[in-house]
């Protein structure tokens, strides 16, 4: 198999995931696979859910928190801003309470509830997540390229699709079980029909974005998730086990995509044994991976002279990965 | 005549009702907005969602809770033939 294939066979894989350790190059697959779609003639938005993005690095232009920036014919880049996500988002609930109620100022307990909820930790994967919902939902791009956070964040996200899910179905049982008693005693008193319940309603919406942006992560036809490793015995074991975790929580693993292969024709050169030695010993590890993972390898790119940043030098790591 | 079959037939199933209602109240505060009495359920994006709606019940909501009391006051104990 190679990568190349891989997306000629089943163009409905519209979003690509590269995920794996820190600092093994998914950020620069994620831009190097967008820039070659997007010369392929395909929209394409790469974006960042990673509070830590580098995608500014790697494309030289400062996009943080400015939305979708165009990059060039095609191909566009985003990197969300988990915390003005966040402050646009608590001052919306401010506004809906105070236009509720008619208060002129939020009371104090609220006010107080709403600044330690938007402190708590959970809250930036939450706002990112919902965000990548708006983006995806919107559909305005044949491929979307998530620059994937580690994997531990990438394993928390998906679990908390499925806490949130089953933490939302609870209450909306219960809310509906709730009801239930309003409307006995609505029609005992005699009363008028009760009104809708707006709670209730607002929980199928959090149900709705739950369940679509696992459902993004875990859709075997439309999502393609490739692994990043490197020939080192660390990143393998912590990627075995990563592979089974995802399993476990549904996300369809398209491939593996080995990175920073040091090139095997420099056996042939006059070179020091130091760098003989990292050849060697990346061998024993490149047959590892193929004995591991065999044809779910789905390429091997080199390690490269100088670090891949700059629309050049992407195009130039696009031509090694796809071809030209 | 209409109050007095109201009072004689349903007052006792309306009263168990809002109380039933009440109960589950509690427990949909606790597991929405349940850190803000220190009980952390769930990631807190989606219950400020739903805060707006619930702001009239909250102070109500949080004395409920966070009042003493008797453990007899949750249940009329018979405790008669003890």
């Amino acid at each position: 198999m190679n990568l190349r294939r891989i997306f000629e066979e089943h163009p409905e894989r519209r979003y690509i995931m590269f995920g794996g350790k820190g600092g093994l190059g998914k950020t620069t697959f994620s831009a190097a696979t967008a820039y070659w779609l997007a010369s392929q003639g395909k929209k394409v938005l790469v974006f960042s859910v990673d509070p830590q993005a580098s995608l500014s690095d790697i494309f030289q232009r400062d996009i943080f928190g400015k939305g979708p920036v165009q990059i060039m014919e095609n191909l566009w880049a985003q990197e969300i801003d988990a915390d003005q996500h966040i402050k646009a988002y608590q001052e919306e609930i401010r506004r809906k309470i105070l236009d509720m109620y008619g208060f002129d100022s939020i009371p104090d307990e609220i006010e107080q509830y709403i600044q330690a909820a938007s402190a708590e930790p959970a809250m930036e994967e939450s706002a990112i997540f919902d965000a990548v919902v708006d983006i995806v939902v919107e559909g305005k791009y044949d491929y979307y390229i998530y620059d994937l956070v580690p994997l531990g964040h990438a394993l928390y996200y998906l679990s908390m699709a499925k806490v949130y899910d089953e933490w939302i179905n609870k209450i909306t049982k219960l809310r509906e079980e709730m009801r239930e008693y309003e409307e006995m005693v609505a029609r005992l008193k005699r009363q008028k029909e009760t009104e809708e319940d707006r709670i209730l309603s607002e929980l199928q919406y959090i149900r709705g974005r739950i369940n679509a942006s696992s459902r993004i992560l875990t859709d075997k036809e439309k999502t393609a998730f490739f692994f990043v490793i490197v020939p080192e015995e660390m990143i393998l074991i912590d990627t075995r086990k990563a592979a089974e975790l995802f399993a476990r929580f549904d996300v369809p693993i398209s491939g593996y995509v080995v990175n920073r292969v040091v090139p095997r024709e420099l056996l042939n050169q006059n070179i020091p044994p130091y760098l003989r030695n990292r050849i060697q010993m990346q061998e024993k590890y490149l047959r590892q991976i193929d004995e591991m993972f065999g044809n779910q390898v789905v390429a091997r790119v080199p390690e490269l002279e100088r670090d891949v940043t700059g629309l050049e030098m992407i195009s130039r790591l696009a031509g090694i990965m796809y071809g030209k | 005549m209409r109050e007095f079959f109201y009072g004689m037939f349903s007052l006792e199933f309306v009263s168990h009702a809002v109380e039933m209602r009440t109960s589950m109240e509690n427990l949909f505060m606790l597991s929405t907005v349940g850190d803000m009495i220190g009980l952390p359920i769930i990631p807190p994006y989606y219950s400020l969602r739903l805060l707006p709606y619930l702001v009239p019940q909250i102070s109500l909501w949080k004395r409920r809770m966070l009042r003493e009391r008797e453990f007899t006051d949750e249940h009329d104990y018979h405790l008669e033939g003890l």
